[in-house]
């Protein structure tokens, strides 16, 4: 057993994990909040990489969309990585086995790389194209692998909880 | 209404759904992505009541450019989720948690189409009544989106 898996049974031994496993409530209510939060930040990202592509919003300049959304997609990013974090922690042995837990985490780093490249290459220059009619191809390439890497995110999220490693 | 919710789960399309092991995890994909950005709208337009979120933009304005959007995502959410209702169709009728999903459904689809637009017309200015009407639009859609997680709980 390497290292990290050792951690994993630790980590699913302390007693906070274990009564998120066994507690009749405990996963229902976490998994509620975490959809929630995808409504919030997940429906505004892409509400954004449409407005990216020019396909939605068109009349608002970029910058605004931008601007006005991200505080509520960072309070959704919060809620989305503590309820997923505590999630992870209610079976952290069984997770970390799992191939598309993996795949989402990965997508996940390569979704955060895509906003940091984005916001320091074409976004520094947004007043040049806030309002015209077709966005810079910087933009919707940044956009449609967004919506690309998030597709996977929440495939991968989906078959993390079909297709379990067995314990 | 049973012989009709039987007759539906034995179709083909819903063996066929019942019977694979991803399509069912593949279909809750697209109802997944379609909820985001359904919720996001709403939640988008409805911040916008409270002087919230997209705050430079008129409500109607603001109303008449998220429509689009959230109309296609209702759209995929009530294809989608009708294949998945049809994979498991006897089950999912006599669920407790479905049930009042499908009720939330009824009362937030008649609010949103009904009620909603109403203080979302051309010349409509944020007012009491309006942030009313956003706290029980997103409360009804809240109630679906509850519903539909205890489903696999119940």
């Amino acid at each position: 057993m390497n290292a990290v898996a050792g951690f994993m049974e630790w980590l699913a031994n302390t007693p906070m994990s274990v009564e998120i496993r066994e507690s009749l409530w405990g996963y229902p209510i976490i998994e509620t909040i975490h959809v929630l939060g995808l409504c919030l930040f997940l429906g505004f990202t892409m509400m954004l990489d449409l407005r990216l592509l020019g396909v939605a919003m068109k009349k608002t300049p970029a910058s605004e969309v931008c601007g006005r959304l991200e505080p509520w997609m960072v309070g959704g990013f919060v809620v989305m990585i503590l309820s997923g974090a505590l999630l992870f922690y209610g079976d952290p042995a069984k997770f970390y086995g799992s191939i598309f837990m993996r795949i989402k985490f990965c997508s996940l780093i390569l979704a955060g790389l895509n906003v940091l490249i984005f916001k320091l290459g074409t976004y520094r220059k947004v007043k040049d194209w806030d309002l015209s009619d077709v966005t810079p191809a910087g933009a919707k390439v940044a956009a449609g692998l967004s919506l690309a890497l998030w597709f996977c995110i929440v495939a991968a999220g989906r078959a993390i909880a079909y297709f379990l490693p067995p314990s | 209404m049973m012989p009709l919710v039987q007759w539906l789960g034995h179709t083909p399309i819903a063996q066929g759904i019942h019977n694979s092991a991803w399509l069912f995890p593949f279909i809750e994909i697209f109802h997944l992505l379609a909820l985001a950005l359904l919720g996001g709208t709403i939640i988008m337009l409805d911040l916008r009541f409270f002087g919230l979120g997209m705050t430079d933009k008129d409500l109607p304005d603001l109303a008449r450019d998220v429509q689009p959007w959230l109309r296609l995502s209702l759209a995929v959410m009530l294809a989608s989720g009708f294949l998945l209702f049809m994979s498991e169709a006897v089950k999912m009728y006599t669920n407790q948690a479905f049930q009042f999903k499908m009720l939330f459904l009824a009362l937030a689809l008649l609010f949103t189409f009904a009620v909603h637009p109403r203080f979302t017309r051309p010349g409509a200015t944020p007012s009491l009544s309006g942030k009313a009407v956003a706290l029980v639009s997103m409360a009804l859609w809240a109630c679906v989106g509850l519903g539909g997680r205890a489903i696999g709980f119940v």
